[in-house]
Formats: structure tokens, sequence, C-alpha cells
């Protein structure tokens, strides 16, 4: 199958790699067909593109790149895959990614979520990089 | 909208498998119970539209704002 993104172009892929949201991602309900999309340059995101709006693409980090202790309870068991979204702004000390709200796909039958934790304390705006400037002055 | 009258202990059911109880009324403070199966999501409605903007503004990022990004990611943590 094939498919062209703005950002990636012509896209060719199996089917059984699409990943399915059946509730889509938050604000984004009418999305349930994605494709993660490995791209060199911009390692080590990768990207949560939509397989219906070809302007559409998420970029997204494994957690444990940034924080080795982070759990998800619909992942526990085993055979699933967790993402965190990143927001990407100019200047990556004010990018951030959602630690709230991350994205699990079910490996064997690629069905995903956007979970909502009840941990209060994780942020939704989590920087990307640990703030270096205000410390430095001191 | 429908509008419902509740009390304490009493409930509201939403489809076959969806249960919402009102727990208590303190100081215009309403508990409630939800019962929904997994797949359902249940989440405050002003956290919801605070993930759905974040969603709206991871959606902007391009993949350049990423290759910078990525660079900025890895320098910073291989220095500690």
């Amino acid at each position: 199958m094939k498919f062209t993104n703005r950002q990636f172009g012509e896209l060719e892929f199996d089917e059984d790699h699409v990943v399915t949201f059946q509730g889509g991602l938050i604000g984004f309900e009418n999305h349930r067909k994605f494709l993660i999309v490995d791209d060199e340059g911009s390692e080590p995101f990768r990207w949560l593109v939509s397989l219906e709006d070809g302007n559409l693409s998420f970029p997204l980090l494994d957690p444990g790149l940034l924080l080795p202790g982070y759990a998800v309870d619909a992942a526990t068991g085993g055979g699933k895959t967790v993402f965190v979204i990143a927001s990407l702004r100019p200047g990556v000390e004010s990018s951030t990614v959602n630690l709230r709200s991350p994205v699990v796909i079910d490996n064997a039958t690629r069905s995903a979520r956007q979970v909502v934790l009840d941990d209060e304390g994780l942020p939704l705006q989590f920087p990307l990089v640990p703030s270096a400037a205000p410390a430095a002055g001191r | 909208m429908l509008i419902l009258s509740r009390k304490a202990e009493e409930e509201i059911r939403l489809g076959e498998n969806i249960t919402v109880k009102v727990l208590s009324i303190h100081n215009g403070q309403v508990k409630l119970g939800i019962e929904a199966p997994r797949d359902v999501r249940v989440v405050r409605g002003e956290l919801y539209a605070e993930i759905g903007q974040a969603n709206l503004e991871a959606s902007h990022a391009d993949r350049d704002a990423a290759v910078k990004a990525a660079a900025g990611l890895i320098k910073p943590r291989e220095k500690k």
C-alpha cells in the first residue's frame, strides 16, 4: 500500500503495519489509521503519520530515553510499545514531551490508544532537555 | 443535553456497561464513581482539552525541527 505525506513523501507499507487507534488521538478523534515511520535524519524521534491526512504527523520518543523509570500500567505484561508525543518548538530547550498521556501500541494487533495516566504529577509539558541555563549562573 | 437530577448514592447508566454513581456531595463538590470498560477513556474535561491542545501543537512539528531537536537532545546528555 502507498500513502503520500507532505513531509516524508511517498510511503510504501504492508497493511499489517498499520496502527489503528479505535478512539483516535485526543483532539483528533476522526483519525484512526497511522503508520510509525522511522526517519534516519531525525532519530531518535520516530513519527506517527496519519494515513488519512497527508499533512498530519506527530513526533514520538521512546520515554526510556528521557526517564528510564517511566512506566505505564496499560503496558504491563509486555507485548506493548510506549511512546510519548513531542511538541517541538524553536530551540530544543523549549521543546517538551507529554508524559501524562502516552501512546500505547499492542505489538501483535497493532491496535493503539492514547491513554491518560492517573498520576497528576506527570507533566503534559516535560522539557526535552534538562534546563541548564538557570543553573549555570549559580 | 439531557439533564437529570440525582442524589448521593444514586446512579446513571450509560449504555450497557458504563455506570456513573454520585458518591457524595459536600460544599459544592460532587464526588463521582465511574465504572467503565478499560477501553473507555475517562478524563476530567479540562485535562482532555489540555491534552488535545498538546496534540495539536505536536502535530505542527516539522522534520527539520526534529533534526535540530535530536542533535540538542543527544549532546547535552552526553556531557553529563
